[in-house]
């Protein structure tokens, strides 16, 4: 499930041919190119990059040795991550994971009875409605923040969850 | 009394409340942004609740966040420290709303208060001494500068919302009063959502004094004495002590009267603060009253020997004060210093990093509040302060002996880390803060002095040394 770099700029131009927001070919496209720029200046290879386009920010991570494979995130960008991660850093890693936005108690209904928001197996756009987390009976949507696919729900409708819990597990979406 | 309290806040404030309640029997939770997930208070209570990523907007000041904590963890009252939603009415009347008791004054009386000008208008009203200066806001710059030339130059701008030592323009002349006038009222909008100011006489030479007040429901108040906060940067406290060095004892009953009359007038329930300026003649004027407990609170409690975090909570629990004016007894001097991590010789921009070495002194008569240890990565997310140093002794120049001793231990390095330490014993050096005749000019002083005379032993210079000792 891993993808190179060069699988991972293959994935933007894919992206930016489906895309159906107006501005967004032309942010993925200065996106694509910097990211290239920046890739060629920079040695070793990082680990992970990150790009986020809103209000720019770029991290890159050199821990646990270099020049493996290389994860893209962006607002409707899809992710990808090595298949082996230890387990202790599945919590904090955002890749294939949606987490609760906030301190609450999650749901995967709209309401009591109700049909989930998504079931297992389905394929989900940036912005969807995924689930809600209660949160002093204010609801608060819980959205896909990618282009997935929903793999497993991680917690049971009605649990008690805190900022960041990890909701569900979701895989990229491939080709298509 | 309570069973289980949430504390809204972080670093040495909720460490220092958690600590009030484990002595009192009472539970605690801790919330905590993601940035935080390795801060001490976390460890210390007994219950921790993660409610929001770094950005205090969305954890620390994310009102259903916190009160859902409270309810998921069954916590009977929320404390909510300095800062963050402490004096926020909406905060407190969500609290309420939900069965929760908030620990300060009820929230149509923060609401109240925390509009500047309400606040001076109902002080006035109980006879409070007031500055000179338009009791309501001037909404144009042409009200602005009639009011200014009726009271004037040089004046000071202030937003109505204002707190922190943000919204506050000192004008000296006619010719910078447009540009002022509409900076101030930028800044408030941006940072307050509220870009009324109100004009007031400016004082170059006058002191910072405020007065310690706890009221409990049933009309009983007290002061516990005043502080001196004359030692600022920026319009914020770096030096804190009581009692205030050289205050004549008819001024400080008059102040500390005062203080407890106009809180009684406006139904004040809690720890309060009255904070006033004394100008070279030892004249009062009331500034504006803080609604909570307050980062200088320590000094009130070195000399005092009253808990004022416990005090609040039986408050806050509906039980009467336990004591009377007649018991409080204030006895020797304190003085509390902020260890920030600051760049003195950078107008005390922050200076954050990770911290290497973490010593903090000890000895007889020095209390340290603090959330720093070794390895603590200073957030660039949150204010700059790091410890709280405090010292007592019988006398003011026994203090000040003391607090350079307590200084010189003080020992904080780390990649890019600089701290106050040494600017403040510079402070503790100067000839006008060991006579006790400095006023809010101080820092500006100091800073003058250092340039004319740059060196290495100057007071400013001293803030190298941490770095030097590394």
């Amino acid at each position: 499930m891993s993808i190179s770099m060069d699988d991972g700029v293959g994935e933007l131009d894919r992206l930016m041919g489906d895309s159906r927001q107006d501005t967004l070919p032309a942010t993925l496209e200065m996106t694509r190119d910097s990211v290239i720029e920046l890739l060629a200046k920079i040695s070793p290879m990082p680990r992970t990059l990150k790009v986020s386009v809103g209000p720019v920010a770029i991290e890159l991570d050199w821990t646990e040795g270099i020049a493996g494979p290389v994860r893209h995130e962006a607002p409707a960008l899809p992710a990808a991550a090595p298949e082996t991660r230890p387990a202790a850093v599945a919590a904090d890693d955002d890749v294939d994971h949606v987490h609760a936005p906030i301190v609450g108690v999650f749901y995967v209904a709209p309401e009591p009875g109700a049909r989930p928001f998504v079931s297992v197996g389905d394929v989900v756009t940036p912005g969807q409605q995924i689930g809600l987390v209660e949160a002093m009976k204010l609801m608060i949507p819980v959205e896909a923040d990618r282009h997935c696919r929903i793999v497993e729900f991680l917690q049971p409708n009605g649990t008690a969850v805190e900022y960041g819990d990890p909701l569900f597990a979701v895989a990229p979406v491939q080709g298509g | 009394m309570f069973r289980k309290i949430l504390i809204a806040n972080r670093g040495e404030i909720a460490l220092r409340v958690a600590r009030a309640c484990r002595e009192m029997g009472i539970a605690t939770v801790a919330v905590y942004s993601l940035e935080d997930r390795d801060s001490a208070v976390v460890r210390y209570a007994d219950e921790a609740v993660r409610i929001g990523p770094a950005s205090s907007q969305m954890s620390y000041l994310n009102i259903p966040a916190v009160v859902e904590a409270a309810l998921r963890t069954g916590a009977e009252a929320i404390h909510p420290g300095y800062g963050l939603l402490s004096e926020n009415p909406d905060f407190a009347e969500v609290c309420v709303a939900n069965g929760i008791t908030f620990v300060g004054p009820p929230p149509q009386v923060l609401e109240s208060l925390g509009d500047k000008s309400t606040a001076r208008s109902l002080m006035r009203a109980a006879g409070l001494p007031l500055l000179p200066g338009g009791a309501e806001p001037a909404d144009t710059l042409e009200e602005a500068r009639s009011l200014a030339e009726d009271i004037g130059w040089p004046v000071v701008l202030k937003a109505v919302a204002g707190g922190g030592g943000r919204g506050i323009t000192v004008v000296r002349a006619p010719d910078d009063l447009a540009t002022a006038y509409r900076a101030t009222r930028r800044t408030a909008a941006a940072v307050f959502g509220d870009d009324r100011v109100y004009v007031e006489r400016y004082l170059d030479r006058a002191r910072h004094v405020e007065v310690q007040v706890l009221c409990d429901g049933a009309g009983n108040a007290v002061h516990l004495g005043e502080r001196d906060c004359s030692v600022q940067r920026r319009h914020q406290k770096l030096v804190e002590e009581s009692p205030a060095p050289g205050l004549p004892p008819e001024v400080r009953e008059a102040m500390c009267a005062a203080a407890v009359r106009g809180a009684r007038a406006v139904g004040y329930v809690g720890a309060g603060t009255f904070e006033f300026l004394v100008d070279d003649l030892n004249r009062f004027y009331f500034m504006e009253i803080n609604c909570r407990v307050q980062v200088e609170h320590p000094v009130t409690e070195m000399v005092s020997a009253v808990d004022i975090v416990q005090e609040q909570l039986r408050i806050a629990a509906g039980e009467p004060l336990r004591i009377t004016q007649d018991d409080v007894r204030l006895s020797g001097a304190a003085i509390e210093c902020r260890i920030n991590a600051e760049n003195p010789d950078a107008d005390f921009n922050p200076a954050a990093g990770r911290i290497d070495d973490f010593e903090m002194p000890a000895g007889p008569f020095v209390r340290v509040d603090t959330h720093a240890y070794p390895g603590y990565r200073i957030s660039v997310f949150y204010d700059s302060l790091l410890a709280k140093v405090v010292v007592w002794a019988p006398d003011r120049a026994g203090a000040v002996a003391r607090m350079r001793r307590a200084l010189s231990e003080v020992r904080v390095t780390g990649h890019g880390v600089r701290t106050t330490t040494g600017f403040l014993d510079g402070v503790m050096r100067s000839p006008e803060f060991a006579e006790g005749t400095h006023d809010i000019g101080l820092v500006p002083l100091l800073a003058q002095r250092a340039a004319a005379a740059p060196g290495p032993d100057t007071a400013v210079r001293a803030g190298d040394r941490d770095l030097q000792r590394a």
